[in-house]
């Protein structure tokens, strides 16, 4: 059975590119599923990111169901929605939820180009 | 009754009548809102049954607000024995204390009641008149009333206390009060926020269950605010005025990020834009540079944080774009609006880069252009990867969610606002004439700071380059050769969209137009067909679609002016910028120094006053941010490396005019200068030119 969030995580850190310099800090994450909550720990470095289900301490910790966390990882569903409907919930330092929910992917629907075709000049 | 009493602190305002009460309809803007949700729709006082009549009302500061009534509903006070003050202020919901007065000879006994209720409509909602599709509650316990609503796992509440025993019910509370002769009675009212019930607040929209007080701290904060400013004195008292009503409008547009607390940017409008937006907090932030520049700081950081990551068709996101609005209400947490946020701009993202630029020149806070150079990579990679919508070379729009997306990602956003001369509408993509400036200036300044900060000196070649070749090309695609100005749009297949607009000035800011053509550009803005007496029109006079009172195609936009202003002096128009810096401080003057969004664009000496365009939106950040642009470039300040130049155009009825402690990387500097500029002058036919040099003292 596919499990989006281990794949996610999986994935998590090829993603360096597109987060701000300068931000650090831990987020973890606790999913319910069940009477068993799961936990990853996010550590954020300088552009640097990585995951990993053993951690310490950390700045901010978001708690939310298996299914909402899977449907969010695949693509499914989108985490800033999913925050103000409660979905989510977010404690500690918010500025590294900003920073996380930029990892997560685009919706499988989405045009990879735009519509009317993409040229460059360069004269 | 007038319902025009406003306070408000960040995101979280009440909209009241003059008597301090709340009564909603579903399509009204009225009540306490915050975050885009309304918190409190009725909140109403009444005295032994009956309603209170106004006296006066004071404006303490734009949060906080003091009303005095009398009982009775008619229109003659007949020696009321009774009166009442209501001192509200916002903080996390609102704080009121109460205060009856007895002035009669004899003890009385009444009974004191506040209505309550609550709609929690979406600000949408309210914009749109939509239904609700979740449940409300009310709840009484411990001597709270708590007003609920709840839709899956969405809750928003509103708790109400008093610091005075009274009886509370689902919809009011109740206060049997007794007051001597000669004697006062008082109570606190607590109205708090909040998003959960059942847990501790959380996520993107913060308040707390705890009862709110009025925090003596944002008195201290706007002192401090208006202290750091730099100093402002002239000959003409109106100018003074305009100065300091923007510096608190200012302030009182001030939001702060919830993961940025303590740094705040602009947010755009009061009372439907107390949010993020792109375009209008880089634009105020801008136009507040000279002055303050954190709020450029926290734009920087928080819209960078936000900056698009991936394509999402929905939120018309795509990766390195800068978002056009964050809203934080029940329909965009459904996913029923697009804004969480949405992304459907398309100057949002050069200018980012422009406001980077600018903000280092006058800081010199190369730590935040080193951190957010990623950011900025991103913005100018969007331009060539993803708004090339035409595959001609030029930035277009297009929005791809067809049914809640905007169709106009551009500044003039209405349906209307570009066509061609004879009124026909364009199709889309549209490649609008300024974002071409926009995308040549971030590239010019993006080439600046990779050489400067980024030390890639390769990156800043290759943008030159580009940036080199967009202004030989647009110079050729756009120009009008039988008008001699710039067309508003051009078509994919290569037409010219040939109005007359405004958006020219923007042009002369971006730096795009050939010296060759800037004369012509000038002497059209300042020609009758365009300036009024007051300003440049969004469309010159005579175009198809030109209407004195139309949102986008003949009104006078401040905002508009001020970057146009700004446009002339870096062609060395001086005297242009300064007639339309008077031309609009002058308009300033009938409006006490507020400025609207837009006002009609009558001819001046026809209807002799500036006729306000009507809008519910006000103050509005960058018409609030003009007069502080519009004083720079009448000083002609000028960051150049570690100094800051002054060269003062300005007109003569300004007199002496003293700008003092201008913060920036040279610490604090003044200047000085006097008014020299005939703006009386009849602009018409005259062909502009520089003007003569103004020694500055």
């Amino acid at each position: 059975m596919s499990d989006p969030t281990s794949e996610f995580f999986a994935g998590i850190s090829q993603q360096r590119q597109v987060l701000p310099r300068g931000l650090t800090g831990v987020v973890r994450c606790d999913l319910r599923d069940g009477e068993r909550t799961e936990h990853w720990y996010v550590t954020i470095g300088k552009g640097d990111v990585t995951a990993s289900r053993e951690g310490a301490a950390a700045d901010c910790v978001l708690t939310a169901d298996k299914a909402t966390f899977d449907a969010i990882a695949g693509g499914e569903m989108n985490a800033v929605a999913a925050l103000l409907r409660g979905a989510l919930s977010a404690q500690g330092e918010i500025i590294l939820l900003t920073a996380l929910q930029r990892l997560f992917p685009a919706p499988s629907d989405a045009q990879d180009r735009p519509v009317a075709g993409y040229a460059r000049r360069t004269s | 009754m007038s319902a025009d009493v406003k306070i408000l602190d960040g995101n979280t305002f009440v909209v009241s009548d003059d008597r301090g009460d709340i009564e909603a309809s579903l399509t009204d803007p009225t009540g306490l809102f915050s975050f885009d949700t309304r918190f409190l729709s009725k909140w109403i006082l009444t005295i032994d049954g009956q309603r209170l009549n106004p006296l006066s009302i004071d404006d303490l500061q734009y949060f906080e607000t003091r009303f005095f009534l009398v009982p009775g509903t008619g229109t003659v006070y007949i020696d009321a024995k009774l009166s009442v003050i209501r001192q509200r202020a916002v903080s996390d919901g609102f704080h009121e204390d109460l205060t009856i007065l007895n002035h009669a000879e004899t003890a009385v006994d009444l009974t004191v009641r506040v209505e309550a209720a609550c709609d929690f409509a979406d600000l949408f909602e309210v914009k749109d008149a939509l239904k609700k599709q979740g449940a409300y509650y009310a709840r009484v316990d411990d001597g709270h009333l708590t007003l609920g609503y709840e839709r899956e796992t969405y809750v928003r509440e509103t708790w109400i206390s008093a610091t005075e025993a009274c009886t509370v019910d689902e919809d009011s509370l109740t206060f049997a009060v007794h007051v001597e002769p000669h004697e006062q009675w008082s109570t606190e009212l607590h109205v708090a926020i909040g998003r959960d019930a059942r847990g501790p607040a959380s996520g993107l929209t913060a308040g707390g269950r705890r009862a709110t007080a009025a925090r003596p701290s944002m008195e201290l904060s706007l002192q401090k605010w208006l202290d750091d400013a730099p100093e402002l004195d002239c000959d003409w008292d109106p100018l003074k005025r305009t100065y300091r009503r923007s510096l608190v409008d200012l302030a009182a547009l001030r939001f702060s990020p919830v993961m940025l607390p303590g740094h705040y940017l602009p947010a755009a409008g009061l009372p439907w834009f107390m949010t993020m937006f792109g375009r209008d907090s880089i634009f105020t932030s801008l136009q507040a540079l000279p002055f303050n520049s954190d709020l450029a700081r926290t734009t920087l950081t928080a819209l960078g944080l936000w900056q698009g990551t991936r394509r999402d068709d929905f939120r018309d996101e795509d990766p390195g774009r800068i978002l056009h609005e964050l809203r934080f209400g029940e329909m965009t947490a459904f996913e029923e609006r697009p804004h969480s946020p949405y992304y459907g701009s398309v100057d949002a993202t050069p200018l980012y880069v422009v406001l980077l630029d600018e903000y280092e020149r006058w800081t010199g806070d190369a730590t935040l252009v080193r951190a957010l150079e990623g950011q900025a990579r991103a913005a100018l990679a969007w331009i060539d990867d993803y708004a090339d919508l035409q595959g001609n070379g030029y930035i277009a729009y297009q929005r791809r969610n067809e049914k809640t997306g905007l169709e106009n990602q551009c500044w003039k956003d209405s349906w209307d606002s570009i066509s061609y001369r004879d009124g026909r509408l364009p199709g889309f993509p549209r490649a609008t004439c300024e974002l071409q400036g926009y995308a040549y200036d971030a590239k010019m300044r993006g080439a600046r700071l990779a050489r400067l900060v980024w030390k890639d000196p390769a990156f800043a070649e290759r943008l030159e380059k580009e940036a080199a070749g967009l202004k030989r090309r647009f110079n050729r695609d756009f120009w009008v050769e039988d008008g001699e100005y710039f067309a508003l749009a051009v078509e994919p297949d290569g037409s010219k969209v040939d109005a007359l607009a405004s958006n020219n000035g923007h042009l002369l800011w971006s730096g795009i137009v050939d010296k060759s053509k800037a004369k012509a550009v000038a002497r059209h803005l300042m020609s009758p067909a365009m300036f009024s007496g007051w300003g440049v029109r969004t469309l010159a006079e005579g175009e198809g679609r030109y209407n004195p009172i139309g949102y986008h195609v003949g009104t006078i936009w401040p905002y508009d002016n001020s970057f146009i202003a700004w446009g002339l002096r870096r062609y060395g128009f001086k005297e242009e910028a300064a007639r339309i810096a008077a031309g609009i401080l002058d308009a300033a003057e009938f409006f006490d120094g507020r400025l609207p969004e837009a006002f009609g664009g009558y001819e001046r000496e026809l209807t002799k006053y500036p006729v306000q365009y009507p809008t519910s939106c006000s103050p509005q950040a960058w018409s609030t941010g003009a007069p502080l642009l519009l004083l720079r470039t009448m000083l002609g300040l000028e960051p150049t490396g570690e100094h800051l130049l002054v060269d003062p155009a300005l007109p003569s009825g300004v007199g002496r005019l003293e700008l003092l402690d201008i913060p920036g990387r040279w610490g604090r500097m003044d200047a000085f200068g006097r008014g020299r500029v005939d703006v009386q002058k009849r602009s018409g036919r005259k062909t502009p030119g520089p003007a003569a040099p103004r020694k500055k003292s």
